[in-house]
């Protein structure tokens, strides 16, 4: 370039000999050419030409001029000087980046830039770009949409290109179904796994490339929380009976809370329930419920009220009859009071119309609640039974099955009741869990388990699982789930197909929902675990509501809410 | 918070001193805290533990004005920075701690009294008026301005404190009627104000009598509603409390003795709670020995995962497991070492052996838990006080002291 220049400097140098003015450029414009648009690594149509003046606008001519690519990557070529008209010119070849592109000219200390807008060549390839192997439970949306990705042979993004989109395993669906490339190159769609376990695979064609790449995702098992309902602190949610889309929180002095989650009255829905109305039953403490049908005239709701007690001795709080026949105008009826105790956990044979109540230190009760129900139910006892003897008795729940009334003592254990139209006797087991305090119980498949509670000799992190006597119906243990990191195994249930195992835990960090696969009904094996802060989940039933499976847990304070889980893919 | 709170006593005191200083008022500041070291075997599992601790670091302001017409009594204690999982002390309990006493709020007393509000219109009826945070009417006086280092078993027993409370006291001659309604709700954490839309859901009134120079009596009740469950969900308590308190100088040498008993009754008789404790000091000279006798029964809770001293709280369904009355023999000995006007420095040590026995049913076994029945525990510490002398934490009459607390400090009485 040096020797390009020299004319010009011994030019001036030679003037100045002369005595006279040298021609110093004072301005440098763009004269033709800028802001064009063409491809990426073509050459543009028109040349770039600048033009080098003087002060008032007279040409240079012979002025150096130095062009230099500034972006995007492409080439010129240029004339080093000005002509007699004072303008150079030069031929612009695109770089390979799409985008804005410029050249920068400079001659003599002044300076002026074009710039051109390249834009992507034909596409030539496409790719997976985002969404692909994810998992969530069968029929979820995938909170990842599907993308792919279109680019010329540069590596630029494509716009406008046509891609279709195809579930082509696994009953699933996308939306949209075909779509065009956006100006990053880029189309998505969302793919909603289909109804099954496994791998559900989408097509993502693009029909100018002719190609075809396919998406992998996997419907797996698991919980998704659809609802959470606060309930007033009012010490808190206790348990929760579900049934035909209708759920009774038990609310504590709040009362008993009934929600529409997917009855139809009210238009609720598991993901969005809607409280029909609230009853609060004498004296509060309202822990638990049953909801009976007492042939075609009346609906009655049990309640179970819970009152101080001291575990293993003493207990209070009585059972409320509410005559729910309309569910938004409930009102107390009865109830059933015995002296010196209090009840738990309810189990009823309705065909026969009797109640059997979990009665703490008192046993177990069964009460005949047939017909119309009025006042004081204290006539209508059939029976008591303290499984374990005095001292050794604190019933927390019963369950009938098989003809049997099976009962779980915290004190003395799992045991097998007979039970002949309420009279109550010992046909096996108790006194069988030594080493902790027992919970809650469920019995399917032939099977029994039973949860644990705070700490005896060891804590009450175990789910006892015991084999009944296909013959005779008694319990024998089998096996035992052990849960590091929690307190208290709460509530256990089964779901109605037997295949899912559910307990409820508190007071550690593991506290939460647990779920186990009951594919071997005697060796329950983890399937997942749904965590819940604080103090975890206090008790957790199972709702079957319009085709799905829904868990409904009671979180406990000192925020309490019911919380509701989708496990319809646990059920599978 | 404290910071809010040492502004607070800042403003309080040029309140008082200013525009009401044509009325001679006064204030008094004062201050104590314990440096103490505990070993202990009354650990759940049967291990032993020590631990030091700097426990009761209290502010106090007392001020009067209009000629002790306007009272202020303020405390702040800074235990919520000291003792935040509490301090060891065996059979103590409440505020979800078990055989670790809880920190104080902050605030332990703010309270204003006007005293007197009738003046000779009642004649020599004495009417006062207080409001604040502060004790309930109820029970005896709180266990920081004892003897003994460590507090009873029986403080949620015997006192009801740190609530919202308004209280009426009425004295003529050498009786007083006391009066006050509070929230019930206790403090969950130091930095917790009570709940104020529950003020007025309890109440206690208290009759004191001092038939004689240096003997006082007194006998309380009171109901508190839902004290374990801040939204008010929880059981009530049903309180009584009688005591007698004498305080006089036996050969011209300071000597205290206290006879208290109190009983709960929570959730409408279910659970049954006593105490008896008896408790007394003497001076002699530069050496204070001391010692203190008391039964007292606690429910047991269900624990926190993990936190074997501490229960679960809120909790659900039943939580109790048993009672439990624990003996507790305390004998201690306070050497004064250093004074200089206000500020005294005295050297304690105290013992104390405790045996805990299950009262009633219930799964809870205290030879399961805690590995024995019969326990020990040694504490010596050193008790910074200034000016604390003469305070009687918990009473707001209106009227000057007519028995001013010697105890644990003996400003009152010069050394023979």
């Amino acid at each position: 370039m040096s020797r390009r220049v020299l004319p010009f400097l011994l030019g001036g140098l030679l003037a100045g000999c002369d005595h006279t003015t040298p021609l110093v450029p004072t301005n440098v414009a763009a004269t033709s050419g800028d802001a064009q648009t063409d491809t990426v690594a073509r050459v543009l149509p028109a040349p770039l030409v600048v033009t080098v003046m003087v002060e008032g606008g007279n040409p240079v001519v012979g002025a150096p001029v130095v062009w230099a690519v500034q972006s995007g990557g492409g080439s010129v070529t240029a004339a080093t000087v000005t002509d007699a008209a004072g303008q150079a010119s030069a031929t612009w070849t695109l770089g390979p980046i799409a985008g804005a592109q410029s050249v920068h000219v400079t001659a003599s200390g002044r300076s002026v830039t074009f710039t051109a807008t390249a834009l992507p060549d034909a596409p030539t390839q496409a790719s997976k770009n985002a969404g692909d192997k994810q998992n969530a439970a069968p029929g979820a949306a995938l909170p990842v949409p599907y993308a792919v990705l279109v680019r010329d042979q540069y590596g630029n993004p494509v716009p406008g290109v046509t891609v279709n989109w195809a579930a082509a395993a696994g009953q699933g669906s996308v939306s949209p179904a075909a779509g065009v490339t956006g100006a990053g190159g880029v189309a998505t769609t969302v793919h909603t796994l289909g109804p099954t376990l496994g791998a559900d695979t989408v097509t993502a064609t693009v029909p100018v490339l002719a190609v075809t790449l396919t998406f992998v995702s996997t419907g797996l098992r698991q919980a998704i929380l659809v609802a959470t309902v606060p309930i007033a602190p009012n010490y808190g949610i206790h348990d929760t009976f579900v049934r035909n889309g209708i759920a009774f929180v038990c609310a504590w002095n709040t009362g008993v809370m009934i929600f529409d989650v997917g009855s139809g009255a009210r238009g609720g829905s598991p993901s969005n329930p809607q409280l029909i109305t609230t009853i609060a039953t004498a004296g509060g403490e309202t822990h638990n419920a049953w909801w009976f049908w007492n042939g075609a005239s009346k609906q009655y709701l049990f309640v179970g009220q819970e009152g101080a007690g001291t575990i293993g001795s003493s207990s209070q709080g009585d059972i409320h009859v509410v005559d729910v026949s309309n569910l938004a105008s409930p009102f107390e009826v009865g109830s059933f009071q015995l002296t010196g105790a209090g009840t738990h956990n309810f189990w009823m044979d309705e065909p026969n119309r009797i109640l059997y109540a979990a009665y703490y230190n008192a046993g177990v009760v069964a009460l005949n609640v047939s017909g119309t129900l009025s006042g004081s139910l204290s006539a209508r006892g059939i029976d008591t039974l303290a499984p374990g003897g005095p001292g050794n008795t604190y019933t927390w729940g019963v369950q009938l099955y098989n003809g049997s009334l099976y009962a779980i003592d915290m004190l003395s254990g799992l045991w097998q009741l007979n039970t002949a139209n309420g009279l109550l006797s010992v046909a096996a087991g108790g006194n069988n869990v030594p080493e902790r305090y027992s919970s809650d119980l469920w019995v399917a498949n032939g099977y029994a388990y039973t949860g644990t509670w705070g700490t005896r000799s060891a804590p009450g992190n175990a789910v006892k699982v015991w084999q009944l006597n296909p013959t005779t119906g008694a319990p024998t243990l089998v096996d035992s789930i052990i849960t590091s990191g929690i307190g208290t195994v709460s509530d256990v249930e089964v779901s109605s197909n037997g295949k899912l195992l559910m307990f409820s835990a508190e007071y550690g960090p593991n506290a939460g929902f647990h779920f186990y696969s009951l594919a071997d009904p005697a060796h329950p094996t983890f399937l997942y675990k749904y965590p819940v802060g604080g103090n975890g989940v206090h008790t957790a039933t199972f709702g079957y509501i319009g085709g799905g499976v829904y868990a409904f847990g009671a979180k406990d304070p000192t925020s309490p809410a019911l919380l509701i889980l989708d496990v319809t893919s646990l059920t599978q | 918070m404290p910071h809010r709170l040492i502004v607070l006593w800042c403003l309080t005191g040029v309140w008082i001193a200013g525009p009401l200083a044509a009325q001679e008022p006064h204030v008094r500041f004062s201050g104590q805290a314990i440096a103490l070291l505990t070993t202990t075997n009354a650990v759940p599992g049967g291990a032993t533990l020590t631990e030091g601790r700097l426990v009761q670091p209290v502010l106090m302001l007392e001020g009067a004005a209009l000629g002790d017409h306007l009272q202020l009594h303020a405390m702040g204690d800074f235990e919520g920075w000291t003792i935040q999982h509490g301090q060891l002390a065996t059979g103590a309990y409440g505020e979800g701690y078990y055989d670790r006493r809880h920190p104080h709020t902050y605030v332990h007393e703010l309270m204003f009294t006007g005293g007197d509000l009738l003046g000779r219109w009642d004649g020599d009826v004495v009417v006062s008026l207080s409001a604040g945070k502060g004790f309930a009417p109820f029970g005896t006086d709180d266990p920081m301005s004892r003897p003994p280092m460590l507090y009873p078993a029986n403080h949620h027993l015997a006192q009801i404190l740190e609530r919202a409370v308004a209280v009426t006291a009425i004295t003529a001659g050498k009786v007083t009627l006391e009066g006050g309604t509070f929230n019930g709700d206790e403090p969950e954490y130091p930095s917790q104000w009570p709940k104020w839309n529950r003020f007025g859901d309890s109440w206690a009134l208290r009759a004191s009598g001092r038939p004689v120079s240096g003997l006082e009596a007194q006998v309380s009740r009171a109901h508190v509603h839902s004290p374990e469950h801040r939204q008010g969900a929880g059981t009530d308590q049903e309180k009584w409390s009688a005591s007698a308190r004498w305080e006089r100088a036996v050969a011209g040498r300071p000597a205290y003795a206290l006879a208290e008993w109190a009983r709960t009754a929570e959730a409408g008789g279910a659970y049954l709670l006593h105490s008896a404790l008896v408790e007394g000091a003497y001076g002699l000279g530069r050496y204070r020995p001391y010692f203190r006798l008391e039964r007292t029964d606690r429910t047991e809770d269900q624990r926190v995962f993990g936190e074997p001293f501490r229960s679960v709280r809120p909790h659900l369904d039943s939580s109790i497991l048993g009672i439990t009355r624990w003996t507790i023999s305390t004998l201690g000995a306070q050497v004064r070492a250093w004074r200089r006007g206000a500020v005294a420095f005295s050297p304690t040590a105290e013992v104390a052996f405790a045996n805990v026995a299950k009262v009633g049913g219930g799964v809870f076994d205290p030879q399961v838990f805690y590995g024995r029945t019969s326990f020990a525990t040694l504490t010596v510490g050193i008790r910074a006080d200034w000016g604390m002398g003469g305070h009687r934490m918990g009473y707001y009459r209106g009227t000057p002291m007519a028995e001013p607390m010697t105890m644990p400090m003996d400003h009152q009485h010069p050394e023979p």
